[in-house]
């Protein structure tokens, strides 16, 4: 029970707490740029989501039973990105192969992914963390739906945004990014809550 | 064929290249990363122990400590620095106590933590200070800030427990059980056959020399605590006869009280044919030998003005009191609560209703008030000062 | 002549396509290290150390990658040198290691350095490379600590970590909380924006000219990175 606990918790407090776009600013960029619509919104977090959760499959089990017995801790980064990069490519190939609608869907968003901190953030930040391969399974899907979540609502706004007469400096990047800071005053007002929902 | 040949060799040496060049900087880098690694923990345990010179990490497996105490560090002077991860309002706060030679605290400080800066965060910071300077003797009789209860009573659980690491590891042996633990410890030894469930008796009659008697729940016999300052607890076996080797002048007021109480009778009384009772008085009976058993509401930091009278409110406070005919509180007992955790919750602590064991209409705002909950105490000081009124009506007087 | 483009490819950077506030790359570590200016600092030294020398590897190395492998070769180079650098700072400036944190590892994944190396280096030669890491670098840094200071002035009542007495009671929080950074960044680019009132490549959208990707990234993105190389 009380491991359960510690598991909501950890998935809660990473979906609305730190959520990693508005709290960390990890994948700002995709949240940008891939938010003006909400199928791609919807299409970008999933992808994310899996692939965060794949990431966290594949590292956290060569953190603990390669890098580490081995003393080649040095090589996280460089490691964890190339495993990042493969992964990409074999769930493309994958999905290209035997699932061709679902390529459709998601296959434009995943090479956006390689180069998307929030995935090699949240495999390093599970390791800095401490978690275990659980906590790390639950800290992962957390942080993807939490980006998933702050896609969506950030697309909602922004369609709203379009309709409105902005002033013509403010208009591309800058009104976008002061929108954005609106999502993200929102979910601060979430700290604490989720430390306290069992206490 | 040979083009991807080509980029095999020329991904797959960049990679070679590049472990190699990272395997060298490690080799400069690492030594001097260990150190400052340590140069920088060692300071921090200098700010509590600011005395301590070097310090080294003591191998604690073999000792028995609390169970928040994480890391203890050996200083050169003799001094130690224990590491605890305790929980205030939220869990994870991780402070360090630095404990000079002569056991007395030299620093405290709250390395992480998740408690509001502006109440939790302040109020730990003012303790940090307040802790300096005291050792084991003294740590428990530190207040508690009011409006941070929880954050300041983890800190200075902190920082008993980082005293009594020290007291074990130095070879002493320190009693880590709560109140409750060594009571129901002393219960089980005096009496093995209840096999530990009691239940304590709520007296109606006064029986002089006894402080309380635990009856087993199996029939097994009593318990009682003769003295409870030194922990006398004399046990009665199942024909209640005194099985506890002690004097004489002990053994008969046990056997006395215990008698007293078994062969107690009560009769209800019927509370209508009383004028002027107030409607807090829920259920009252009289014993054969003339003492009063009364259930009163007392109104909690839940009730609006804090004494209205709403039946349909469940915020009240359940309490049962026991008094003498000439008005002298003989036990008193908190049933149900509805105040606020951690807060006026403590009314139902007996070290709060046991105050007013023995208490008379002239003495019984003579208490300790629940810190930070003074509406509760006002109110449960209200409800025994009805009891006393009930029974002057049942008595045939006129309440004042 | 020969002095002058070089010295345009250096100011290219840090002006007419300043990384940060023209070209928007980068994003993350912009609005993440900025709470504090030597924060700030130091994330765009070391943004700038990886910058020159990935691109001056990778434009020695541009005749000998293949094509086809070229993306996950930079990736490796530029991890290489991140891990580098990182191992330098965590050695020799540990304050700053533990104030960036997880950002430092994550230079790899920002978007200027790969850009950079996909659209300049591997069609430049070295000493060219070379001075469009410096110019991007400076670039990137100068823009850091612009939105640092403004950040940590205003926030915390303080520069680089020494408190200014004066503004003691007057500071913002919300400044250095997230959303306060989202609001500076979006304002300085607003104010680019009206300064150079459309003169500069006003970017209508979020850039893709410097991601790699840009080419299947469909309807996401329209430019193509390698044709505005």
């Amino acid at each position: 029970m009380e491991a359960f606990k510690n598991l909501v918790v950890i998935l809660l407090s990473s979906v609305l707490v730190n959520n990693y776009v508005l709290s960390r600013f990890l994948g700002i960029c995709p949240f940008l740029g891939v938010s003006k619509k909400l199928n791609q919104a919807v299409g970008m977090g999933v992808s994310v989501t899996v692939v965060m959760l794949l990431a966290t499959f594949a590292t956290w089990p060569i953190q603990y039973f390669v890098l580490e017995p081995f003393g080649l801790g040095y090589l996280q980064t460089i490691v964890f990105i190339l495993i990042i990069a493969s992964l990409v490519q074999i769930l493309e190939i994958f999905l290209k192969r035997f699932s061709p609608a679902l390529h459709k869907g998601l296959g434009v968003y995943l090479p956006l992914i390689t180069t998307n901190c929030a995935v090699l953030g949240v495999a390093i930040n599970n390791i800095t963390d401490g978690y275990t391969f659980i906590e790390s399974v639950f800290s992962s899907l957390g942080c993807g739906l939490g980006f998933l979540l702050a896609m969506v609502l950030f697309s909602g706004l922004r369609s709203r945004i379009d309709e409105m007469e902005v002033p013509s400096s403010f208009r591309g990047v800058a009104i976008t990014l002061i929108a954005a800071s609106f999502i993200s005053l929102a979910f601060m007002g979430l700290a604490g809550i989720v430390d306290n929902l069992f206490a | 064929m040979k083009k991807s040949v080509k980029s095999i060799v020329v991904l797959v040496s960049i990679c070679a290249v590049v472990s190699v060049l990272l395997a060298l900087t490690n080799a400069v880098t690492a030594p001097i990363i260990t150190q400052n690694e340590e140069k920088s923990a060692n300071a921090a345990l200098l700010e509590v122990l600011p005395d301590g010179g070097s310090f080294e990490k003591a191998d604690i497996t073999a000792y028995t400590l609390p169970a928040t105490v994480t890391d203890v560090y050996l200083s050169e002077n003799g001094g130690h620095v224990v590491k605890l991860n305790t929980t205030g309002y939220s869990s994870g706060m991780v402070l360090m106590c630095g404990i000079n030679p002569d056991g007395t605290v030299s620093g405290t400080k709250l390395i992480a933590s998740q408690e509001t800066p502006s109440i939790g965060g302040a109020a730990a910071e003012t303790y940090a200070a307040a802790v300096i300077g005291v050792d084991v003797s003294t740590a428990e009789a530190l207040d508690t800030i009011s409006g941070a209860t929880k954050t300041t009573a983890a800190y200075k659980n902190a920082v008993r427990d980082a005293l009594n690491t020290v007291i074990i590891l130095g070879g002493g042996s320190v009693d880590l059980r709560t109140e409750e633990e060594i009571l129901a410890d002393a219960l089980n030894e005096a009496l093995p056959a209840a096999n530990g469930a009691f239940t304590k008796h709520f007296f109606v009659e006064v029986t002089e020399g006894v402080d309380a008697i635990y009856f087993a729940d199996n029939g097994a016999g009593a318990v009682c605590v003769v003295d409870t300052v030194d922990g006398q607890f004399i046990a009665l076996d199942d024909s209640y006869t005194v099985i506890t080797a002690c004097d004489d002048t002990v053994a008969v007021a046990v056997k006395t009280a215990v008698d007293t109480v078994r062969a107690t009778t009560t009769t209800a009384l019927d509370l209508t044919a009383y004028a002027g009772l107030p409607e807090h008085l829920v259920k009252a009976e009289k014993t054969a030998s003339g003492n009063y058993v009364m259930e009163i509401k007392a109104a909690g930091y839940g009730i609006t003005g804090g004494d209205e009278y709403h039946p349909a409110s469940g915020e009240y406070i359940m309490i049962r009191v026991s008094v003498t005919p000439d008005g002298r509180v003989i036990d008193c007992l908190t049933l149900s609560e509805e105040e606020t955790d951690g807060i006026g919750s403590a009314c139902a602590d007996e070290t709060f209703y046991g105050q007013f064991d023995g208490k008379t209409e002239e003495t019984y705002q003579n208490i300790d008030a629940i810190s930070g909950a003074t509406l509760t105490t006002d109110g449960y000081k209200k409800a025994i000062l009805r009891a006393f009124a009930c029974v002057k009506i049942f008595e045939g007087g006129n309440p004042s | 002549m020969k002095k002058n483009s070089n010295l345009s490819i250096v100011l290219n950077g840090i002006i007419k396509e300043n990384p940060t506030l023209v070209l928007i790359l980068g994003t993350c570590p912009t609005l993440a290290t900025t709470t504090n200016v030597f924060g700030a600092f130091g994330m765009g030294i070391a943004t700038l150390m990886v910058l020159i020398c990935s691109n001056v590897l990778i434009s020695l190395l541009r005749r000998v990658i293949p094509d086809n492998v070229r993306i996950p070769c930079y990736i490796v180079i530029i991890a290489g040198f991140v891990t580098v650098v990182q191992m330098l700072i965590h050695a020799y400036l540990p304050d700053l290691y533990e104030m960036l944190g997880v950002y430092l590892a994550l230079i790899v994944v920002n978007c200027i350095i790969l850009g950079r190396a996909e659209m300049f280096a591997s069609k430049n030669p070295v000493g060219k490379s070379a001075l469009d890491g410096l110019g991007m670098g400076i670039g990137f840094t100068f823009a850091l600590c612009v939105i640092a200071t403004i950040r940590e002035v205003l926030g915390a009542a303080s520069f680089a970590g020494i408190a200014i007495p004066f503004l003691e009671n007057f500071k913002i929080e919300f400044f250095v909380k997230a959303p306060g950074g989202m609001v500076v960044y979006g304002l300085l680019i607003a104010l680019i924006g009206a300064l150079t009132n459309g003169k500069a490549p006003k970017k209508k959208e979020f850039s893709c000219a410097g991601c790699p990707s840009a080419g299947h990234c469909g309807n996401a993105c329209t430019a193509n990175g390698k044709e505005n190389a």
